[in-house]
C-alpha cells in the first residue's frame, strides 16, 4: 500500500545544489555527507516545500 | 580583514536587482525518468519522477512515451538508465587567451590563444542553440574570458534565454569589467591553489596579492564567490590555508578539483597528481575543513572514486547527484574553436559537431564514444556497488595513464585494491572491499 501511495505521489530522486562555475568538470556540494543519510531524510521535505512554493508562485503568475 | 555587513547586503541586493530584470531561468526540464525542477530558493536542480512532475503540472510529451525508468526502494539509480535529454551544463572556452602561463594550465593557455577562435557572434549563436535544447547552466572559462570585450554580450543573451551564467576566472586581469558583470553571474569562482607561496609553487608564478585583491572586489559586487582549487600534492597539506583564507574572505565556497594530465598539465601530471594515500585521504579532509570553517565545499566529477572510497552509500550519493565522468551526458565542454567535446579535458569527438550542431548529434548512438559506453566496463568496475554513479572514474586519467579511455580510473582506491589483490588482473566477482568508513559518517 505503501508503495502505491509513493508510486502516485512521485519521488524527488535527487537535489544538486548550487551552480557550478568550475568550466572544466562538473563540481557537487559534497558538504551534505557530514550528514549521512539523515541529510536525505531532513532535506527531502523541505525541498519539496521550496518546489511547491515554486509552482505555486507560477500558478499565481497572471497570463498574457 | 573580512567582509563587512553593509558590503555584503548591498551586493546581495545588487546581485538580486540585476538577475530580476532578467526574468527567472527555465524552471522545468522533461526527462525520460520524469523531470528536473530548477530552484533559485534555494539554488538547486531537482530530480524528480514522473509522478513528482505530474503533480507539479508539467507534461513530459514524447519523452514519457516509453515506458518510465524502474524505480527502487534501495536506491536503484533510474537517472542514469539513459544519458539526459541534453546536459545539465555547458562548459565554454571562449577564448584561449591567457598571459599567466601556468605550468599544469589544462588548456595549454596562451597570450595568442587558440587557431581559429570563434568570435561574439558565433558564441550568440551557440547560446542560443544550447538553450534550444534545454541546456540549465554554462560554465565560462578560458583560457580568461575576463579579456574578452564582448563576456558581457554573452552573459546577458545567456540570462535572457533562460541559462544561468557562471564563471571562473584567474582574478588576474580586467578584474573593473568583471566586477561590473559580477552580479549577472549565478557564480564566480576564482583559481586559487594555495595562499601566498604556494600559490607561487603550484603555479609558477607570485600572483597571490593579485588575486587577493580581485577576490575582495568581485565579493563586494556579488555574494557568489568561491575559489577553485587544485589539489596537488605541493598544495595537498596547505588546503587549511584557503579553507581559511575563505573564511576571512566571507567566500561561500571552495571547490577542489583533481589536477588533471591535459594541457601544459599532462608534462607535469606524474610530479604533481596526488598520492594514493592524498586521494584516500581527501574526502574526510575537505569535509573537516568544511565544518571547521564553515564553508560549503565541492568536489569535481573526478573525485566520485574517492568519495565512494568512503562508502556514503549508494542512495546518498545518487540523492546529492555525486557522477563521476559526467562527460557527454551531464555535461559538455566546447573548445575556443567551437567544437563539442565530452567534457573541457577531452579532444572533440571525431567528426564531432561544434556547439550549435549540439542538438543533431546529441542521441546518436555514436555520440561521444568511451564516455557514453561506462556500461561495458570490466573488473573490478563492473562488480562495484556504485558503477552506475562513478562510471569508472575520470576517462581522462585513464586515457593518460592507461592509454584507453575504457580503461578503470588508475588512481580510484578500489582500482588500486584491486589490482593488488589481483596481480594477474583477472576478474573477481565478490571481492572483499577493502574501503574504509568516512570518519565522520560513522559516529
Amino acid at each position: 500500500m505503501l508503495k502505491r501511495w509513493r508510486a502516485r505521489r512521485g519521488r524527488i530522486l535527487a537535489v544538486k545544489w548550487g551552480y557550478n562555475p568550475n568550466s572544466s568538470s562538473l563540481g557537487v556540494d559534497v558538504t551534505f555527507l557530514l550528514f549521512g543519510a539523515i541529510a536525505i531524510a531532513l532535506m527531502t521535505p523541505l525541498i519539496a516545500v521550496f518546489v511547491r512554493a515554486r509552482r505555486s508562485a507560477r500558478d499565481a503568475t497572471p497570463k498574457g | 580583514m573580512g567582509v563587512g555587513l553593509g558590503t555584503r547586503w548591498r551586493a546581495w541586493r545588487r546581485a538580486r536587482r540585476a538577475r530580476r530584470t532578467f526574468g527567472a531561468p527555465r524552471g522545468f526540464r522533461a526527462e525520460r525518468f520524469g523531470g528536473i525542477v530548477q530552484t533559485e530558493t534555494p539554488r538547486a536542480l531537482v530530480f524528480v519522477d514522473r509522478a513528482y512532475a505530474r503533480r507539479l503540472g508539467h507534461d513530459g510529451g514524447a519523452l514519457w512515451d516509453g515506458p518510465e525508468p524502474a524505480a527502487t526502494d534501495d536506491g536503484g539509480n533510474i537517472i542514469s538508465a539513459h544519458h539526459l535529454s541534453a546536459p545539465l551544463e555547458a562548459h565554454l572556452q571562449l577564448t584561449n587567451r591567457c598571459d599567466a602561463g601556468c605550468t599544469g594550465c589544462y588548456t595549454g593557455a596562451t597570450p595568442q590563444g587558440g587557431p581559429a577562435e570563434w568570435g561574439r557572434d558565433e558564441w550568440l549563436r551557440a547560446v542560443d542553440a544550447l538553450a534550444d535544447r534545454g541546456v540549465l547552466h554554462l560554465a565560462l572559462g578560458g583560457g580568461e574570458s575576463a579579456v574578452l570585450p564582448w563576456l558581457g554580450d554573452i552573459v546577458r543573451h545567456a540570462r535572457a534565454r533562460g541559462l544561468v551564467p557562471n564563471l571562473t576566472t584567474s582574478g588576474l586581469t580586467h578584474v573593473d569589467e568583471l566586477c561590473e558583470l559580477a552580479p549577472l553571474f549565478g557564480q564566480i569562482n576564482v583559481s586559487l591553489d594555495g595562499v601566498g607561496e604556494i600559490y607561487a609553487r603550484v603555479r609558477g608564478f607570485d600572483g597571490f596579492a593579485r588575486v587577493d585583491a580581485a577576490v575582495q572586489r568581485l565579493r563586494a559586487s556579488t555574494p557568489h564567490v568561491g575559489v577553485n582549487t587544485v589539489v596537488t600534492r605541493v598544495n595537498y597539506d596547505h588546503l587549511e590555508d584557503v579553507f581559511r583564507y575563505c573564511r576571512t574572505r566571507g567566500l561561500s565556497e571552495i571547490e577542489l578539483l583533481r589536477f588533471k594530465p591535459s594541457g601544459r598539465g599532462a608534462g607535469v601530471f606524474a610530479e604533481l597528481t596526488c598520492s594514493d594515500a592524498q586521494h584516500r585521504g581527501i574526502l574526510p579532509l575537505a569535509l573537516r575543513l568544511a565544518r571547521r570553517y564553515r564553508r560549503r565545499v565541492r568536489m569535481d566529477c573526478s573525485y566520485t572514486p574517492m568519495v565512494a572510497h568512503h562508502r556514503p552509500g549508494a542512495r546518498l550519493m545518487q540523492w546529492l547527484a555525486i557522477y563521476g565522468c559526467a562527460g557527454g551526458d551531464l555535461l559538455i565542454g566546447a573548445k575556443a574553436h567551437g567544437k563539442v567535446s565530452a567534457c573541457s579535458f577531452a579532444a572533440p569527438p571525431a567528426a564531432g559537431p561544434d556547439v550549435v550542431g549540439l542538438g543533431d548529434y546529441w542521441d546518436r548512438p555514436e555520440a561521444f564514444g568511451a564516455f557514453r559506453s561506462w556500461r561495458e566496463a570490466a573488473e573490478p568496475c563492473s562488480s562495484c556497488e556504485v558503477h552506475d554513479l562513478c562510471r569508472g572514474g575520470c576517462r581522462v586519467v585513464s586515457a593518460h595513464v592507461s592509454g584507453s579511455l575504457a580503461a578503470p580510473d588508475p588512481e580510484c582506491p578500489r582500482v588500486i585494491d584491486w589490482r593488488a589483490a589481483h596481480p594477474a588482473s583477472a576478474p573477481a566477482p565478490g571481492e572483499i572491499s577493502t574501503r574504509r568508513r568516512l570518519p565522520v559518517l560513522a559516529h
